[in-house]
C-alpha cells in the first residue's frame, strides 16, 4: 500500500510540475506574440511587413503548440484514431486549425489565426495548471492522512533498543514509545501507562487514557508516559491504512445526481465536434467569410469543456470526505450524501450506540446471593454477549463447574445443566417459553426495569432463585446529539432487544420518544423496513451486530468501537463512538450535496450559455479559451470553499 | 470475483474517466469499473477469469498509462 500511495502522490505532483514547465515555456513564446499582435491590432504599429509578421507568429507559435502542447495534441489526436475523444481532442483540433490558417494564408486569402492558436494553447495550459493545483488542494486532508503514518519505530530486540524503519516492524514486535512520540503501528500496551492523542485518526480531541492491555492506534501521539507496545497489526491491516483505503475507494462511488452530467460528459466531445463543424459550414455559407467561419468554429471547439460538468461532483465529494475524515466521519458511499437530505427518521440501536456497550451488574435480588452468582457466573462464562461478560466480571469465580447441554437462545438467554440441575437464565419471554412462573418476583422485575436495567431471571429446575439487573451507562454526549436531531425535526427512534420498560427508561434519559423494544437481532432489519414505509430512514448502530439493519436502511451509519471499525457495513462510518458524529455527518452530507448542486448548476449554465454565444460568433477564440479554463477552475474552487462550513 | 485497483496517469479531464470506463466496461469478465479523477484510480470488479492484459492494452490504446496494479 505504501508503495502505491507514493505512486499516487507522484502522479499528481508530476502533473503539476509538468504543467508548470509547460506554462513557463508556452508563455515565454506567447508573450511576444501577444505584444506584436496588440501593437498591430490596436495601435496599428506595424513593426514588420504582413508576410514577415505571419512568419514570425508561425515560428514563435510552433514551440507553444508542438513542444509545450505536444502531449495535448498527441492525446487529442489519439481520439480521432481510436474514436474515444476527450477534451484534448477539442483543443488539439482548435489550435491545429488555427495554426494551419497561418500557413494557408500564404496561398489563399484567409485570416491568419496562428498567433491566436498559440494564445489558446498558452491559456489552456495555464488553466490546466491552476485546475490541477486546485484539485490537489481538494484532496489535501487525505494527503495529510497518507503522510500521517510513522516512518520509524523503536523496538526492543535482545533486550536492546534499536530503531528500524516502519516497513520492518512485524506483528509481535515490542515497540517503545517515549512521550511526545508517534505510536508506530496498531498494538496493545504491555507495560506503562499514558494518555494518547488520537485526534488525527478518530477526530476525538481529548487525549484518551491508556493502560496495560489498552489498544493503541498507529500514527497517534503518546502524551506523557513511556509505553511498551506489542504490535498487533502492521502495514495494510492497520486502522489508519483501512481509513485511507475506505476514503480512496469512496471517491470512485457515484452520487446519483451526477449521472446526468456523466451521460452528457460521455457524448460531449463528439457532439461538440459535430456542432463546430456545422457552425463552420453555416458561417461560411451564410456570411461568405471563410476567415470568420474558421474563427467561430475554433471558438466553439475551445469554449466547450466537459470538465466543469465532470468535476462538479468528484471535487465536492473529495473536499467533503476530507473534512469528514478530519473529524472521524468516513463517507464510504457517495450516494449517502444525496440520500441523507431525504432522511426523516433516524433509528438508533441501544447497546453500544446510545450506551457505552459495557454493561455492569447494578442490582441483585435473591435469598442467597452467593449461590445465585455462582450459578450465573458458570453459565455466562460460556457466552460472548456483553451482558454475560458483565456478570462474569461481577461474579469473579475462581474455578468453574462443568455445564452440560449448554445452549444460547438468541435474544432471550441461556440454558444448561449444572450438577444435574437444569438452569435457565434469561428474560421474561424465555421464562414464559419454558413455563417458569414469575410469581412473587414481578415487583422486583418491574423495579429493576424502571431503573433502566436489563433484567436476567435465574432459574434452577424451573424455580426462580434470583434476579440480576444489568445496566449500561449512556455515552456522555448521546443526549445532546439526540436533542439536536429532535430539534431539527427528525423522528428519532430507539431499537433494542430489551423489554419495553428498560428501553423506555433509557430512551427517556436521552430524549427519544419512540421505542421499539424486544426486537431479536435478526428482526432489526425488518423493523427498519417497516419504518421505511413512512419515509427514508437512517440507522445508527455498530457494524458488527447490526450489519443487516445498516444495509436495509437508506443511510447506514456504522459506529466504530475503539480500534475496530466495521468497514464493510454502513454508508458512513464514524471512527469514534460519539453520537455527535451523527449530527456532524448529517450537516456535512447536506453541505456537500448543496455544493454538488451548485457546481452542477454552474457547469450546466456555463455550457448552455457559452456554447450558443460562441456559435453566434460573438466570442473571440482567445476569450472562449479563457472562459473555458475559468469554468473548470470555478467549479474546483467552489468545491474547496466547502471548507468554510463548520461541522 | 476479484477487485482490481489501477493507478492511471494522463487523465486530464472528465471525459478521460468516462472513456476508460467505456472501453474497459466492454471487456469480457469485467462487471463494473469506476474511475476517480481525484485519486487517479480505477476500481474494477471482474471475474477471476478476466484477461488483465486486455484491460491494460485497451487503456493504453486510448492514450492513458497504467502505473500501478493492485
Amino acid at each position: 500500500m505504501d508503495h502505491n500511495h507514493a505512486n499516487n502522490e507522484s502522479v499528481e505532483e508530476r502533473e503539476i510540475i509538468s504543467w508548470k514547465r509547460k506554462l513557463i515555456g508556452a508563455w515565454f513564446f506567447t508573450i511576444p506574440i501577444a505584444l506584436v499582435m496588440l501593437l498591430d491590432k490596436f495601435f496599428e504599429i506595424k513593426i514588420f511587413s504582413e508576410q514577415l509578421m505571419i512568419i514570425l507568429l508561425l515560428i514563435l507559435g510552433f514551440p507553444v503548440i508542438f513542444i509545450f502542447g505536444f502531449q495535448t495534441i498527441k492525446s487529442g489526436l489519439k481520439g480521432f484514431t481510436s474514436f474515444y475523444f476527450n477534451m484534448d481532442s477539442l483543443i488539439a483540433l482548435g489550435t491545429l486549425i488555427a495554426y494551419l490558417t497561418g500557413i494557408a494564408s500564404f496561398f489563399v486569402l484567409i485570416q491568419d489565426y496562428s498567433g491566436i492558436s498559440a494564445m489558446i494553447m498558452a491559456f489552456f495550459i495555464t488553466g490546466k495548471f491552476v485546475e490541477t493545483k486546485a484539485r490537489g488542494r481538494a484532496s489535501q486532508e487525505i494527503k495529510k492522512l497518507l503522510e500521517l503514518g510513522a516512518k520509524k519505530a523503536r523496538i526492543l530486540r535482545n533486550k536492546q533498543e534499536i530503531e528500524i524503519s516502519i516497513e520492518e516492524v512485524q506483528i509481535g514486535d515490542i515497540l517503545i514509545v517515549k512521550p511526545g512520540e508517534k505510536i508506530p503501528t496498531d498494538g496493545v500496551i504491555i507495560k506503562g501507562q499514558s494518555s494518547v492523542n488520537e485526534s488525527m485518526v478518530t477526530g476525538e480531541s481529548i487525549p484518551v487514557d491508556k493502560k496495560l492491555n489498552s489498544n493503541v492506534i498507529g500514527a497517534t501521539i503518546n502524551q506523557e508516559g513511556i509505553l511498551y507496545i506489542k504490535a498487533t497489526k502492521v502495514g495494510k491491516d492497520t486502522f489508519l491504512a483501512h481509513i485511507i483505503e475506505l476514503i480512496e475507494e469512496a471517491q470512485s462511488t457515484k452520487v446519483p445526481i451526477q449521472a446526468m452530467a456523466d451521460k452528457i460528459t460521455s457524448i460531449f466531445v463528439p457532439t461538440i465536434l459535430i456542432i463546430s463543424m456545422l457552425t463552420f459550414v453555416g458561417w461560411s455559407f451564410f456570411s461568405q467569410d471563410l476567415s470568420k467561419a474558421f474563427g467561430v468554429a475554433v471558438a466553439v471547439l475551445v469554449i466547450a469543456c466537459p470538465c466543469a460538468l465532470g468535476l462538479a461532483t468528484p471535487t465536492a465529494l473529495m473536499v467533503g470526505s476530507g473534512m469528514g475524515a478530519k473529524k472521524g466521519i468516513l463517507i464510504r458511499k457517495g450516494e449517502a450524501i444525496q440520500t441523507m437530505k431525504n432522511v426523516k427518521t433516524i433509528i438508533f440501536d441501544k447497546t453500544g450506540t446510545i450506551t457505552k456497550g459495557n454493561p455492569e451488574v447494578t442490582e441483585i435480588y435473591s435469598k442467597d446471593n452467593e449461590h445465585l452468582l455462582e450459578i450465573a457466573g458458570n453459565m455466562e462464562k460460556l457466552s460472548e454477549h456483553p451482558i454475560a461478560k458483565a456478570i462474569v466480571k461481577k461474579t469473579d469465580l475462581k474455578d468453574y463447574k462443568q455445564v452440560k447441554n449448554f445452549k444460547v437462545i438468541s435474544g432471550k438467554g441461556l440454558e444448561g445443566t449444572i450438577l444435574g440441575k437444569k438452569i435457565v437464565i434469561g428474560n421474561e419471554v424465555l421464562m414464559n417459553d419454558k413455563n417458569i412462573s414469575l410469581k412473587g418476583f414481578e415487583s422486583v422485575i418491574n423495579d429493576f426495569e424502571g431503573k433502566a436495567n436489563t433484567v436476567l431471571i435465574v432459574s434452577e429446575n424451573k424455580k426462580i432463585i434470583g434476579i440480576i439487573g444489568v445496566a449500561d451507562t449512556i455515552k456522555e454526549d448521546s443526549k445532546n446529539a439526540i436533542n439536536k436531531l429532535n430539534m431539527e425535526g427528525y423522528r428519532t427512534v430507539m431499537i433494542t432487544g430489551d423489554n419495553e420498560k428498560t428501553a423506555k427508561a433509557i430512551a427517556h434519559q436521552v430524549g427519544i420518544k419512540e421505542v421499539i423494544a424486544k426486537v431479536l437481532p435478526e428482526e432489526k432489519s425488518n423493523k427498519v423496513k417497516e419504518l421505511q414505509k413512512r419515509g427514508m430512514v437512517a440507522f445508527v448502530g455498530d457494524g458488527i451486530n447490526d450489519a443487516p439493519a445498516l444495509k436495509q436502511a437508506n443511510v447506514g451509519i456504522a459506529i466504530g468501537t475503539g480500534t475496530d471499525i466495521a468497514i464493510e457495513s454502513g454508508d458512513i462510518v464514524l471512527a469514534r463512538g460519539s453520537l455527535r458524529g451523527v449530527v456532524a455527518a448529517i450537516i456535512l452530507s447536506k453541505a456537500t450535496f448543496r455544493k454538488i448542486k451548485q457546481n452542477l448548476f454552474w457547469a450546466f449554465a456555463y455550457n448552455v450559455i457559452m456554447i450558443p454565444l460562441a456559435i453566434g460568433g460573438v466570442i473571440h477564440p482567445v476569450l472562449a479559451e479563457i472562459a473555458m479554463a475559468l469554468s473548470s477552475i470555478t467549479v474546483v474552487t467552489n468545491a474547496n470553499l466547502l471548507r468554510r462550513k463548520r461541522i | 470475483m476479484k477487485k482490481i485497483k489501477l493507478t492511471i496517469e494522463g487523465m486530464h479531464c472528465a471525459s478521460c474517466g468516462s472513456n476508460i470506463e467505456k472501453v474497459v466496461g466492454k471487456i469480457r469478465g469485467v462487471n463494473s469499473i469506476s474511475v476517480s479523477l481525484m485519486t487517479n484510480k480505477a476500481i474494477i470488479e471482474a471475474e477471476d477469469s478476466v484477461n488483465m492484459e486486455e484491460i491494460k492494452k485497451s487503456i493504453s490504446r486510448i492514450g492513458y498509462k497504467i502505473i500501478n496494479v493492485e
